[in-house]
């Protein structure tokens, strides 16, 4: 009987070069599904839902004295006896760094999932790329692309991503600077105190962040039985058990508390913290994404995921 | 081995067990191998998981499992044999097999011959050639030759319906042989001989042989034979022999006709301790004769079976006439009656010397059943004495009257009854008597059972003298009651007076049927007679052979092998030549048994000298128990595999994974049990398909029209496009939607799909071949119908037949066809759907023909199709009128241009289809109102 789960690609790390190639073949796919989940999703953007500059229409306000009268919009104070302003929504560009991890432990597809987790992955980022890129932002990958305002920058990031070496870590985020919004998409198996370590750094600079926890159906509900090796993609560990069905619910109940502590200790630090299974659509995932990217009520949202 | 009969043909192999303990050892330690399975989350497990849970052992029953999977295959690769044969052959030379296949071994034929294939399969396995000998045979080939050459040999014998003559094939090993050193010789008996002196031959033969062990397969000697069968004076008694005289057995037997039906059964008894036994089978002399052979049901065997021939029933007639043969005048010759008579059944025997004295004595000599006597008035006094010997003897003196018989000395002792003097004559001019017919027969005597006589007169006859014994001794009277056939037994034989003559002069009883009956049934009192005397026959007869018997007992038909019988004065015997059968022609043949009753069956009796081991057939039973361990091994290897997968947690993943799947992989399991119980009857349903079926469902899906393909391509055409503008006609006027009309080949198209033909006659046509003629005429002949278009109602000036009606004539001349006649006005085609005076078609005016119906008075017989007429005729053009274009517009006008005469000729077309398709349905619709009248409405 064939094995539940396997790795879609050789997770040896000195084939780094034929690994890449292979990962650059998956893009353009992942990029054609991007756009065809976004396009499903574009319409859920709203401004900075404050005044400033802009283009679309925000609100009348009356006019205060010492403003500058060329603000003045003649057309509505000639109903009444006031006269009023005409403000406008506040549309300045934002920065917003995408991250999909690409360990060897991503490259797992299982036969109850649709796509490996690092597709998904980066389905989800492209998708948010080709989103935010026509909503005006300013788009940036670390280690792969600099933030860039540009229509196609899912495109560019595609293309960065097929040129860039595969990173298998967390790379630099230093250039990260406050007010800068930064989306994580991983598996997130190592234990939480490690993501933690990495990740709080960035929120005390005042990054805003999402997090996106992307994982196989197997990875959740754990439908192996009898006796059965199993192998860690990553270390190449191995762990028989001679009836795996007895393992199930202590694993399943080690895994989600996994999720617990990391989402809660993401969202104490003002993160959003987002699971995914790569079973459901992509589309799931990019939604829940974008609500919080576009500021939804975190108290309505945050627990949703 | 422990007691059982159990032997190893390798058993250097069992060593092979002392592995045993090391693949326990093995097996022990090795665990299932388990699933495989890449987990990201290994981390999260390994915390979860405090020990790594490995079991190093299988468990114990699994080990068990695999250690017998391996014992039974060390074990099947020994080849153990249950109950194997002790005495195997000898290498030291060739295996001499000398192989009975007489009759004796017809029933038992495939044990013996498995016998001989396992003795030939062992000398192939030792390579030893092997020399085949049948004793049966009419041939002996001893030569070695090699084992598989022996094998094919042996498949292709048979038992046959022969004696066996072992000393010949003996000797024939022995020549084959030379001076080579023999091996085995294995000899197959049946255990039975017809020769007593066999046995010294044997012993002599076996005595001389040097062969390294001598083999001896004998089964009990059960056989049985019928050897002889007569046919009593009420009864055929059947005479069987057997070789040894074990306990009171009977067998019942059947008698069979020629066509091989049983039609009588008798028992044969042995007694106690007796090797001959008899049994008999009491029915009228009409059945027996009718009995073509006898045989034991249930034992397949020549032997079991006896044939009989016309000598059971021809009696030899010897004829004896007073006058003269007049050869001038053969009709008025009193003999030529009886002669024609008698000739079917009888064997004719004329004496050479007309002088009675010498005659008589010389046919005695040939021993003849009968002899008749025609007008014969007073025999010379020296042939009395033999003459009354013979029917004392079981003859029969059959006399006819006649005028010197009528002025014969009234005290013959050979007449059965004392006549008057002179001759009575009935009718006349004379006379007041009138002739007289025959009474019917009476209940008693031979002639029993026949129908009463009808027109047979009697103008003259002898009269008995009365006597009380007279009405008795009657076969046959006249309706004034005086005897015309009377009777007297003599001894063991009979004498019969027929008070006419043997000619047509006395009475018109020679001249019928009843007179070759009387005769057939007289001579069949008589006892058959026995072989003729020697000398009579000038040169050697051969018989052809006419149905053979088979080792079986079954008649069959000659094979080629079987030579025409030579009969000579000796008695024929039965050769690989001459197999026992028939010979002959179906209108006589003699029969040539097996046994004739001079045989006697004996055991063989082998001689004590030979250190023979003797065994039966049936013991020999040894198993080869390596496929039923290779079997064992395979189904607990399934077991294995099945219980590894349960124990790798399939069933329960196929669970958890999907419980649609698992629904799945159970109903493939029930398809696959279904359809292994079903295969059988799947692969007995057989494809009947032929080719050409598709045309014919094709064909008879619609109704279409046929034409003959004239081959002129444009009344061809016209035929085409008239037929289709009126099947859309049809289409459009009625519920009849024809398909495409079709054109016919009538040599070589199927015809019978179409209800009507449209032929149209063209004079510069080909002419049909007389073959596609007859095909039209069968056509007809089953129901349908040929519309014949001759085209020229106005191209005839005069009376002078048109071309096409030359041609029309010249076809139907072929074709077997009724009276014809015109239309009548009320003809069901006047109104099948349209009511129509007259039937047009591109042109007006003439007549159509059809068959005559029956006249008026004359009873209407039952015809087929419904006395539909078979052919129309017709000169107008029918098809010119309904041809149009494919844009629906006609392409000939009508003469002269009317648009209501194209609708007349398409009205015709749709009164002929409906006539064709519903029959004289309307004609019978005028009867509608008498039975509505008659139900009172």
């Amino acid at each position: 009987m064939a094995a539940l789960g396997k790795t879609v690609q050789p997770t040896s790390s000195s084939e780094a070069l034929s690994r890449a190639r292979q990962r650059a073949a998956l893009v353009p796919d992942c990029l054609v599904e991007a756009r065809r989940v976004s396009n499903s999703v574009i319409a859920g953007w709203h401004g900075r839902r404050r005044r400033g500059i802009g283009e679309n229409f925000w609100q009348f306000r009356p006019y205060a004295p010492g403003e500058s009268l060329s603000r003045i919009d003649w057309r509505r104070s000639a109903r009444d006896d006031h006269t009023y302003l005409r403000d406008r929504e506040w549309e300045a560009a934002h920065t917003l760094w995408l991250w999909a991890d690409a360990s060897a432990s991503m490259m797992f597809k299982s036969d109850l999932g649709q796509v490996s987790k690092e597709s998904r992955a980066l389905v989800v980022v492209l998708a948010l790329a080709e989103i935010l890129s026509r909503s005006g932002e300013r788009i940036a990958y670390p280690g792969a692309m600099e933030p860039v305002a540009a229509r196609n920058a899912a495109e560019r990031l595609a293309g960065a991503l097929v040129l860039a070496p595969p990173s298998t870590a967390l790379p630099d985020l230093t250039r990260i600077t406050a007010r800068n919004d930064i989306v994580v998409v991983s598996d997130f198996l190592d234990p939480p105190e490690d993501v933690l370590a990495m990740l709080a750094p960035l929120a005390k600079r005042g990054i805003r962040g999402h997090v996106l926890e992307v994982c196989d159906p197997v990875e959740e509900i754990f439908p192996y039985a009898g006796r059965t090796e199993f192998v860690d993609p990553e270390t190449g560990g191995k762990l028989t058990l001679g009836r795996a069905e007895t393992a199930g619910e202590e694993y399943r109940n080690a895994y989600l508390a996994r999720r617990e502590v990391l989402g809660g200790a993401l969202r104490r630090l003002g993160w959003s913290f987002t699971t995914h299974r790569t079973d459901r659509p992509a589309s799931e995932a990019l939604v829940a994404l974008h609500m919080h990217l576009s500021g939804m009520p975190a108290t309505t949202l945050a627990r949703a995921g | 081995m422990l007691g059982l009969p159990l032997a190893f043909s390798a058993p250097l192999v069992l060593f092979g067990l002392l592995a045993l303990p090391v693949i326990w050892w093995l097996l022990r330690l090795t665990p299932p191998r388990p699933q495989a399975e890449i987990f990201p989350p290994l981390k999260i497990l390994a915390r979860v998981m405090k020990r790594e849970e490995t079991p190093s052992k299988s468990p114990w029953w699994l080990t068990i499992l695999r250690l017998a999977i391996a014992g039974f295959i060390i074990l099947a690769l020994a080849d153990p044999i249950l109950n194997p044969r002790e005495n195997s052959i000898s290498t030291e030379g060739p295996l001499l097999i000398v192989m009975d296949n007489g009759w004796a071994t017809a029933a038992d034929w495939d044990d013996r011959a498995a016998v001989a294939s396992q003795l030939i399969t062992e000398a192939e396995e030792r390579e030893i050639p092997v020399s085949l000998v049948f004793t049966a045979d009419a041939s002996h080939d001893a030569n070695p030759r090699s084992a598989a050459q022996a094998l094919e040999r042996l498949q292709a014998a048979s038992a046959l319906p022969q004696h066996g003559d072992r000393a010949r094939a003996l000797a024939a090993v022995a020549d084959a042989l030379g001076d080579a050193t023999p091996g085995t010789l294995v000899i197959l008996s049946d255990g039975v001989t017809s020769d007593a002196e066999e046995t010294d031959r044997l012993s002599q033969q076996l005595g001389a042989t040097d062969a390294a062990s001598v083999l001896l397969f004998e089964d009990g000697p059960d056989a049985v034979a019928l050897v002889d069968a007569e046919n009593g004076a009420d009864a055929f008694v059947v005479e069987a022999e057997r070789p040894v005289g074990a306990g009171a057995v009977s067998y019942s037997f059947n008698a069979h006709d020629i066509q091989g039906r049983a039609i009588a059964e008798g028992s044969i008894d042995f007694a106690d301790g007796e090797t001959t036994g008899t049994g008999s089978i009491r029915a009228p002399f009409e059945l027996r004769n009718d009995f073509a052979r006898f045989a034991i049901p249930g034992i397949r065997s020549a032997g079991s079976a006896y044939l009989l021939d016309d000598s059971f029933r021809r009696r030899r007639v010897a004829l004896l006439s007073g006058a003269s043969a007049d050869l001038a005048q053969p009709l008025l010759a009193p003999l030529y009656y009886i002669e024609r008579a008698l000739e079917p059944f009888a064997d004719i025997v004329r004496p050479r010397d007309p002088e009675l004295s010498v005659a008589i004595p010389e046919l005695i000599e040939t021993n003849p059943s009968v002899i008749v006597m025609a007008d014969i008035g007073t025999l010379p006094d020296d042939v009395y004495g033999p003459l009354t010997e013979w029917v004392e003897d079981g003859g029969l003196l059959l006399r006819f009257a006649g005028p010197r018989l009528a002025g014969a000395d009234e005290n013959d002792p050979l007449i059965p009854v004392t006549l008057r003097q002179g001759e009575r004559a009935l009718g006349g001019a004379l006379s007041w008597t009138e002739p007289q017919n025959l009474a019917p027969y009476p209940d008693q005597g031979p002639f029993a059972g026949m129908p009463p006589p009808e027109n047979i007169v009697v103008n003259r006859q002898v009269l008995a003298q009365p006597s009380p014994e007279l009405s008795a001794n009657t076969w046959a009277s006249l309706e004034d009651g005086t005897p015309l056939v009377t009777t007297r037994q003599i001894g063991e034989g009979r004498t019969v007076l027929f008070h006419v003559t043997a000619e047509a002069t006395w009475s018109n009883l020679p001249i019928s049927g009843d007179f070759v009956e009387m005769l057939r049934r007289t001579v069949m009192l008589s006892s058959a007679g026995g072989q003729p005397a020697g000398g009579s026959a000038g040169e050697a007869a051969s018989l052809p052979p006419y149905r053979l018997l088979d080792a079986a007992g079954q008649l069959v038909a000659p094979s080629g092998e079987a030579r025409p019988l030579v009969l000579s004065n000796e008695a024929p015997t039965v050769s690989p030549e001459n197999p026992p059968g028939l010979y002959g022609t179906e209108d006589g043949f003699i029969a040539l048994n097996l046994m004739d009753g001079r045989d006697a069956l004996e055991p063989v009796a082998w001689p004590d000298a030979v250190s023979a081991t003797r065994t039966g057939y049936g013991t020999d039973n040894a198993v080869s128990l390596r496929p039923h361990l290779f079997t064992a091994a395979m189904i607990l290897l399934l077991v294995d595999s099945a219980i590894v997968l349960f124990m790798a947690g399939f069933a329960r993943r196929l669970r958890i994974g999907s419980p649609a799947l698992g629904r799945t992989a159970a109903g493939m399991v029930a398809i696959f049990a279904v359809s292994l119980a079903l295969t059988p009857d799947a692969s007995a349903q057989t494809d009947d398909t032929r080719a050409g079926d598709d045309v014919i469902l094709e064909q008879l899906n619609t109704t279409r029209i046929g034409y003959v393909l004239t081959g002129e391509d444009e009344v061809d055409r016209i035929s085409e496009r008239g037929l289709a503008g009126l099947a859309e006609f049809l289409a459009y006027r009625t519920s009849l939607e024809p398909g495409a009309p079709a054109g016919l080949d009538i040599e070589t198209d199927q015809l019978a799909f179409f209800p009507l033909i449209y032929w149209p006659v063209s004079a510069t046509a080909p002419m049909p071949s007389a073959q596609a003629i007859s095909r039209i005429d069968a056509y007809m002949k089953a129901g349908g119908t040929v519309l014949f278009d001759t085209r020229d109602q106005f191209s005839g000036l005069g009376n002078a037949a048109s071309p096409e009606t030359d041609r029309l004539r010249a076809i139907m001349a072929d074709l077997d066809i009724p009276p014809l006649e015109p239309v009548p006005e009320d003809h069901v085609l006047t109104k099948a759907f349209y009511l129509l005076p007259d039937f047009p078609g591109r042109y007006r005016g003439g007549e159509m023909w059809i068959e005559q119906l029956p006249q008026a008075g004359e009873t209407r017989t039952m015809t087929s199709a419904d006395g539909v007429t078979s052919v129309i005729i017709t000169g107008n053009d029918l098809a010119g009128a309904w041809a149009i274009d494919t844009n629906g517009v006609p392409i000939y006008p009508t003469v002269p241009a009317d648009p209501a005469q194209r609708e007349f000729a398409y009205r015709t077309g749709v009164n002929i289809m409906m006539y064709m398709l519903t029959g004289n349905y309307k004609t019978d619709q005028v009867h509608v109102p008498a039975l509505l009248e008659r139900l009172g409405q």
